[in-house]
């Protein structure tokens, strides 16, 4: 008995060893599918994720519909906004939401189930990122159609690229950040709390939600600082009709590598510490 | 055949206090062996040791011919660990999270069969998060089996169960037993290690204070056969008949204990001396110490610390 056991064990190792790459991305695919699933059932994170940004587009979009904006050549303000709310979006997704869903994870014990189960430590990581990332995608497209169609908000194809990149870079550096953080967060109670505070005041010196256009310039310093304004700025930009070529703010792009690369830095400490063992 | 588990001078040292010191012990395959203890003894450090989750400060840990330490793949391939404290994605419906976590397993069972093995039909599409405290244990305990493991590990697998589902949860794991699995259990319930265990340890303060079969540990098969009763209005101790040499008479609180490696003849004596003078003994029970006496007396713990079946102590499923 022992012995077929063990025969069968062996056969399977090897079998794997030949299917290598191909089972070990099968197995985040299969994952990320739970993910997804157990995302959208949870009706409160989906809620307060998914539709928060969404009901902002659409109270603020229409309070402010045919205004438009004197210090950036006469821009309809809803052209302000849409990409403004897009850049809260991969935020409140990609950072506050990740945070939170890892400091979950840690603290109902699911990561020390999967330690004691088969799938390696970095395709599971790796499988709850992507499918964050998804959710991040989903969301900007949704902001995007609703914005376009229903708000009559411009985009121009010859920006598209720019309007793409940063997205992608704005995510991957939130992401990262959320990641980072979720060790900061010592209960999921206290989670959110902290988190309004640190994302809410920055949405606000961020230009998430309206120009500050009269505002004194050490409160713009200090935005510029984070990755918050640089990435809705450069989304503003690719909405701009007077922005040139593919809408790649050099600039603000540059900013928001500089914290990525420091939030993977700093994601990699937080993944080492929740798999450690004393 | 080997061993399942070997362990030889196991030590764990917390900044502070040594949790575990020098313990050694071995599980056979096959075998259904029992981890009995207070809170604090040092047996959730030494699971967790076994499991991999902690490194050990010294000594030598073999499971399955692995090093749990290395946390190899396929040792984790080959283990069923049901926990306490570990959680599910309360979203994911009962079916979804057998067949999610049965993905990772070279040799899965199938998710009907592990469902009708714990009596979760009903719940079959109900999320995780809307089970009972009783039904989460039941999902964990499919959860343990579901990678089809050579050795399982139980971490007080019927805490917070009423009588019937603890007979049920019983039956279940017994039954793994038939099919040649190696069952790591600990437990603080008495019973549960008397109805399941082929071999018990006894740890107390990081230490194996006794090791054997339910029957025999801790010298159980020598102590002295207990014989209680009410002694009826009138009737005091000095007029009961000679017992064996041996035997020790206590008033206790409502009756009369009686201590006599002797029992059979002690019980004789006394029914012939009762029914020649008409008199009733109310509550006349002969009984072998229980485990718990013996392991009360090996753990030094009062019997008013110690929880009762059904008790909801410690952290019970959330």
């Amino acid at each position: 008995m022992n012995a077929t056991t063990t025969t069968i064990a062996r056969e399977n190792s090897s079998a794997r060893a030949r299917g290598g790459l191909r089972h070990e991305l099968g197995l985040v695919a299969w994952q990320v599918r739970y993910e997804q699933r157990g995302f959208w059932r949870n009706r409160r994170r989906a809620i307060f994720s998914f539709a928060f940004p969404l009901m902002f587009l659409l109270i603020f979009g229409s309070l402010d519909s045919g205004a438009h904006l004197k210090h950036r050549g006469n821009l309809p303000f809803i052209d302000f906004f849409v990409p403004g709310i897009i850049a809260y979006a991969v935020m409140v997704i990609g950072f506050s939401n990740v945070a939170m869903s890892i400091a979950n994870l840690r603290e109902v014990g699911i990561i020390k189930r999967m330690r004691t189960t088969p799938m390696p430590w970095a395709s599971y990581l790796g499988a709850i990122t992507i499918s964050m990332v998804l959710t991040v995608f989903a969301s900007v497209v949704v902001l995007l159609a609703v914005g376009i169609v229903l708000m009559g908000a411009h985009v121009f194809t010859a920006t598209l690229p720019g309007l793409a990149v940063t997205v992608v870079l704005g995510t991957a550096c939130l992401t990262t950040f959320g990641i980072a953080v979720s060790r900061l967060i010592p209960n999921p109670d206290s989670g959110m709390p902290v988190l309004m505070f640190i994302t809410l005041p920055l949405s606000f010196v961020s230009e998430v939600f309206f120009p500050l256009e009269g505002a004194p310039s050490w409160l713009k310093s200090i935005a510029d600082v984070f990755p918050l304004r640089p990435l809705s700025n450069a989304l503003q930009a690719a909405f701009d009709p007077r922005t040139h070529g593919a809408g790649l703010v050099g600039h603000d792009l540059r900013t928001l590598a500089i914290w990525t690369a420091v939030g993977c830095l700093l994601m990699v400490r937080t993944m080492r510490s929740l798999s450690a063992r004393d | 055949m080997s061993n399942a588990i070997e362990v030889n001078e196991l030590r764990k040292r917390y900044e502070e206090i040594e949790a575990v010191r020098g313990i050694d012990f071995v599980v056979g395959t096959g075998e259904v062996f029992c981890m009995l203890g207070p809170n604090g003894a040092g047996k959730t450090t030494t699971t967790e040791i076994l499991e991999g989750h902690r490194l050990a400060s010294s000594g030598s840990v073999c499971v399955l011919g692995h090093d749990p330490a290395r946390g190899e793949r396929a040792l984790r391939e080959r283990i069923g660990v049901v926990l306490q404290s570990s959680g599910v994605q309360p979203d994911l419906t009962v079916s979804e999270l057998i067949e999610m976590y049965g993905r990772y397993y070279p040799n899965r069972r199938s998710v009907k069969e592990l469902i009708e093995l714990v009596e979760l039909e009903a719940k079959a599409d109900t999320r995780a998060g809307l089970l009972s405290g009783g039904q989460r244990r039941r999902l964990d305990l499919a959860l343990g089996l579901v990678g089809d493991p050579d050795l399982l590990f139980l971490d007080e697998p019927t805490t917070g169960f009423d009588p019937q589902a603890r007979r049920h949860a019983w039956s279940t794991i017994r039954s793994l037993c038939s099919l040649g699995k190696t069952v790591f259990l600990t437990t603080h319930f008495m019973d549960e290690a008397q109805t399941l265990a082929d071999r018990v340890v006894v740890m107390a303060g990081g230490q194996i204070v006794a090791s054997g079969t339910p029957e025999e540990i801790g010298g159980r098969e020598q102590l002295p056969t207990e014989i209680r009763f009410v002694l009826p209005d009138g009737v005091g101790l000095g007029d009961l008949p000679a017992l064996a040499v041996d035997a020790q008479l206590t008033h206790e609180r409502d009756g009369v204990l009686i201590k006599t490696q002797n029992g059979l003849a002690a019980t004789h004596t006394l029914s012939g001396w009762a029914l020649e003078r008409g008199l009733t003994l109310r509550s006349f029970a002969v009984a072998q110490p229980t485990l718990e006496d013996v392991y009360l007396a090996l753990t030094g713990t009062s019997e008013d610390e110690q929880p009762t079946p059904g008790s909801n102590h410690e952290e019970v499923s959330r």
